[in-house]
């Protein structure tokens, strides 16, 4: 399978008052087509940092992150934004959108500022619309970002993030603001995403969420100390409940 | 001496006077009697008069606001009309001279007092040693301008009008009217005020919604510690405490600053006045401790929205806690306009009271610039010379000694008008020219008396002085008054006046009332068939010349070269010149006008980037989600810079729709301070008014604020996750 995104010594480094923090300590990773990968970790391991310097948001102190046989390091930041708003969808805990705009508008948002996209502004809305039937949220479209449910809005924020088709999507805690069974839905939608063959990558405390992913790996103190490989959700005969007990049983042997 | 002591005496006699001063004033008939630095002066209109230190009646001040107790024999003191367009300083020696007879002097500066800063047609003063004052009575040639004011203390002015009005050439100014003199300075200073006034308005907004954004910006912190129990007492002097501090700051530096600004408004205003400012430390001091407990009042009530904020409001809505107002008015979706114009635009209508504030402040800065150099303009426009009694011509002959003779004769004028169309035939100049002149006469309505000025105008006709209400005077019995004129006789129009003009006393109707600034705005104009006997109390714009066939303004100043040397001037002008020199407001106004572009510069740079900064902490946030799903840095600082160039051109093309409305009322306003004038309509400078000055506005926006936007750059995509 073709590898998406490629980590080698990956390294991060915080000064803070002149106290360097090495928060990544020579990360290898790689993350092929079509995975979903789970990180986790205890809190403050670095989930949050890997995911912004592989994903471009931050720059790397040492190390190189290689997304789609580009090598980040050497693109500007220029560069980068356009790579992110093509190739990339971002998910995060708080459910960001701006304010001043409706939810379709949030939704279409990095489709119109896209150079990548011909279309016009009619089709794009109606792309837009489209995706949240897909999510069932097409109701509330025109709604103001503060008058829809939490769920609600992190489902238009994973509309937000699959509107110009990207390669990978980085989800930094997608369901840790939401109770159950919103959880489950923004879930069982990542995992229908994947399935259609984007990649996923999120960082996670749940392993309810976790269990559902291919791969799980485990951070402490800024190194990656384990992996399990899970397999697909759909293509393996497990249960939910048998890759839940699973997981567990590993994480608990890695100190969780 | 125009009239002997007797008046003086009858007044000392009077009931309730207790004080009698006599202020002599020999007239110095043109300013060429004088030699400056090798050249004959030619720089007022007016005759000069003398002033002596040992007549000193009133306060006389000098540039330093300190007394003149005397002038040392050799020196003299003049003010500000004597030195008007030339380049002086303290010390330089003038040549007075009458024929052969010269007197050396040297200028010790501009001295102020109520009476010699007059208002319109301002006379230079000069105030000199009593010895030097023998020797210029000894020389000088034409005395009949000669004159004197009495000053009385007195009671009673009814019976000093009754007493003064038995002399033809006297009458009776009370100690208010005295007041009127400083108007063109006094709307300089009303001017300042105003700019005052839009810069304190501005200075309170942008603190205002600095205080807001802290708060709103701090809103989190204020929900945890409503949780925890703290009180709103305790919250707002918290915030009120760090304002204190800031403001006290604040006020320390503009103190500081105050010292040179504000003594350089002033100067800008107050060649004529005894202003007192700055000079004094303690009410500096005590102005700036008002300012910053101002500021604390007024924190105090911007902090009330800590009151309003619940514990549960924000922890639940981190942002804002307007959890339902809506905010999204557009639609991307189906927008057309490019994704930054939108964003901008969005942005702009979902914030409408913080742009449309900034909006007001950016069209009366521009208006205020605007402003001024409307009235500048006008105030040395053509349109206005109807209001000095001038015809709007091509030339003007203003030199005293020119057509001093009318004053002597009136009958004269059809000399002086004769010699003028010779001189003009001469040197090859085809034209006509023509005289307005006044005279002072008594006039009665029913039991009203008052002196007015009567004007004629002979030779060419004055059709620019147009009645405001009814006719100007078709026939030979009828006469037009100004609204001034009206109300001293409490008159209308359509009441018969009867005028005393020499000896005769004839009926005249009023047939209508129209606008002047002479004389303060009291004046009657007579038809042209009437003939004037002259007084002492003579008023003209000199001789109005017309060339034939319209020729170009090249060919005018050319013709007037030739009338200059014909007539060995330098006191022949156009109609523009002779209103800018007679209104001595034009340069303040432009140099007023400079400042305001200025200040203008200042304050909207302040504006667009003290907003623009709490503008980016405020959506830090969003800034941060937009890089993180990665728009382009150069995308986001369009959408900023957008915003406020949308503003900036909302307010040009506001102030560019009140603009002329604005000029004419406040001309007319100033206008009507001056004297009785109403309808004027302001000139403009289309490229200034309508290019310039908004260019200046939005390029300064466009530059501060794309400058404060590159800050922007420094919010990273990662700070997504670190932000509430
Ligand atoms: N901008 C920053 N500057 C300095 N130090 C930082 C910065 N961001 C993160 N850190 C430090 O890096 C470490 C890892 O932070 P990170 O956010 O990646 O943890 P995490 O694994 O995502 O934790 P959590 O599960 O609580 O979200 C922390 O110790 C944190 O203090
Ligand atoms: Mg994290």
């Amino acid at each position: 399978m073709n590898t998406v995104l490629q980590a080698k010594g990956l390294c991060k480094t915080y000064v803070v008052n002149k106290r360097q923090n090495n928060v990544l300590k020579n990360i290898d990773l790689t993350v092929s087509e079509g995975d979903m990968v789970a990180v986790m970790g205890p809190s403050g391991s670095g989930k949050s940092t890997l995911l912004y310097c592989v994903s471009g948001m931050d720059r790397v102190t040492a190390g190189e992150v290689i997304f789609n046989g580009k090598e980040t390091a050497s693109l500007n930041d220029k560069e980068l934004a356009r790579v992110r708003l093509d190739e990339m969808g971002f998910i995060f805990q708080q459910m960001y959108m701006m304010k001043n705009l409706s939810v379709l508008d949030n939704i279409i948002f990095p489709a119109v500022k896209s150079k990548n996209n011909k279309e016009t502004r009619a089709q794009t809305e109606e792309r837009g619309r489209a995706l949240m039937k897909r999510l069932g949220i097409e109701d509330v479209g025109s709604n103001d970002i503060n008058e829809v449910s939490g769920g609600q809005l992190q489902r238009a924020c994973i509309c937000r993030s699959m509107i110009n088709s990207p390669k990978i999507i980085f989800a930094d805690e997608p369901t840790g603001a939401l109770n159950r069974s919103s959880s489950d839905e923004v879930m069982n939608e990542l995992l229908k995403l994947n399935n259609d063959g984007t990649t996923v990558m999120c960082v996670t405390h749940d392993p309810k969420v976790a269990a559902k992913c291919s791969r799980v790996l485990y951070l402490v103190d800024g190194s990656i100390v384990g992996e399990k490989v899970l397999g697909h959700f759909d293509s393996e005969e497990k249960s939910l409940r048998d890759r839940e007990r699973e997981l567990n049983g590993w994480l608990m042997e890695q100190g969780w | 001496m125009p009239y002997d002591c007797e008046l003086e005496d009858e007044l000392k006699a009077l009931d309730g006077v207790d004080y009698v001063g006599t202020e002599h004033h020999y007239c110095i008939e043109s300013s060429k009697n004088f030699t400056y630095k090798g050249s004959k002066m030619d720089n007022f209109i007016d005759i000069a008069y003398t002033i002596s230190d040992e007549e000193m009646y009133l306060k006389f001040y000098d540039e330093e606001n300190n007394t003149v107790d005397g002038v040392e024999k050799g020196c003299f003191y003049s003010n500000a009309a004597f030195i008007q367009d030339i380049d002086v300083s303290k010390g330089d020696i003038f040549e007075l001279s009458f024929d052969d007879n010269k007197l050396s002097l040297k200028y010790m500066g501009v001295i102020k007092c109520p009476t010699i800063a007059h208002e319109a047609t301002a006379s230079p003063y000069l105030l000199f040693d009593a010895e030097d004052i023998k020797f210029i009575g000894e020389h000088k040639k034409n005395d009949i301008f000669d004159d004197k004011d009495v000053f009385v203390n007195a009671a009673d002015t009814e019976k000093i009008d009754k007493l003064v009005e038995k002399y033809e050439n006297a009458y009776v100014m009370p100690r208010d009217e005295i007041k009127e003199y400083f108007l063109f300075d006094m709307v300089a200073a009303y001017i300042m005020m105003m700019i005052s006034a839009v810069l304190m308005v501005t200075v309170f907004v942008v603190l205002r919604f600095t205080i807001m954004f802290t708060i709103s910006e701090e809103y989190r912190e204020i929900g945890v510690m409503k949780a925890v129990g703290v009180d709103n007492g305790s919250i707002r002097s918290l915030y009120i405490a760090k304002y204190l501090v800031i403001s006290i700051v604040g006020a320390l530096i503009g103190y500081a600053a105050s010292l040179p600004l504000g003594s350089m408004m002033l100067d800008s205003v107050s060649q004529n006045m005894v202003l007192e400012c700055g000079s004094n430390a303690l009410i500096g001091l005590l102005s700036s401790a008002a300012v910053v407990a101002l500021i604390m009042l007024f924190c105090y009530t911007c902090t009330r929205r800590v009151n309003k904020l619940s514990p549960i409001d924000a922890v639940r809505n981190g942002e804002t806690g307007e959890r339902f107002k809506r905010k999204s008015l557009l639609r991307l979706g189906s927008s057309r306009l490019p994704s930054n114009v939108f964003m901008s635009i969005n942005d702009f209508v979902s914030a409408p009271k913080q742009f449309g504030i900034i909006t007001v402040i950016f069209t009366l800065c521009l208006l205020m610039m605007t402003l001024m150099s409307n009235l500048a303009l006008t105030l040395k426009s053509e349109n206005m010379a109807w209001l000095f009694g001038a015809a709007e011509c091509d030339a003007h002959i203003y030199d005293t000694t020119y057509f001093v003779d009318a004053f002597v004769d009136y009958d004269n004028y059809k000399d002086i008008l004769a010699k003028t169309d010779i001189m003009l035939e001469d040197i090859g100049i085809e034209g006509e020219s023509g005289m307005t002149m006044g005279f002072r006469y008594e006039v009665d309505h029913g039991d009203k008396t008052a002196n007015e000025f009567c004007y004629v105008s002979k030779g060419l006709k004055n059709d620019l002085v147009t009645a405001d209400e009814g006719t100007m005077p078709q026939k030979r019995d009828e006469v037009a008054m100004t609204g001034y004129a009206l109300d001293d006789l409490d008159a209308e129009i359509g009441d018969r006046v009867s005028i005393t003009i020499g000896d005769k006393t004839d009926e005249y109707i009023i047939t209508g009332k129209y606008s002047s600034f002479l004389n303060g705005g009291h004046g009657i104009f007579m038809h042209p068939d009437v003939d004037l006997v002259e007084n002492n109390n003579f008023q003209s714009m000199g001789v109005n010349i017309k060339f034939d066939g319209d020729p170009d303004d090249e060919t005018k100043d050319e013709y007037i070269e030739k009338i200059k040397k014909a007539i060995d001037s330098e006191k022949v002008c156009t109609t523009s010149e002779l209103v800018k020199t007679a209104t001595q407001m034009s340069d303040t106004l432009n140099s007023v006008k400079q400042m305001m572009m200025m200040i203008t510069v200042i304050v909207t740079l302040m504006i667009v980037i003290l907003m623009e900064r709490s503008f980016i902490s405020k959506e830090k946030g969003e800034i941060a989600l937009m890089k993180a799903v990665g728009i382009p840095n150069s995308s986001i600082i369009a959408q900023h810079t957008l915003r406020f160039v949308i503003s900036a051109v909302l307010a040009l093309i506001i102030s560019t729709a009140v603009l002329m409305p604005a000029s004419n009322a406040v001309m007319n306003f100033v206008s009507s301070m001056i004297g009785d004038v109403t309808g004027i309509k302001c000139n403009y400078d289309p490229l200034e008014v309508f290019f310039i000055c908004p260019m200046i506005l939005v390029g300064v926006t466009v530059i501060g604020s794309w400058l404060t936007a590159l800050y922007t750059k420094t919010i990273k995509a990662s700070d997504t996750a670190s932000i509430e």
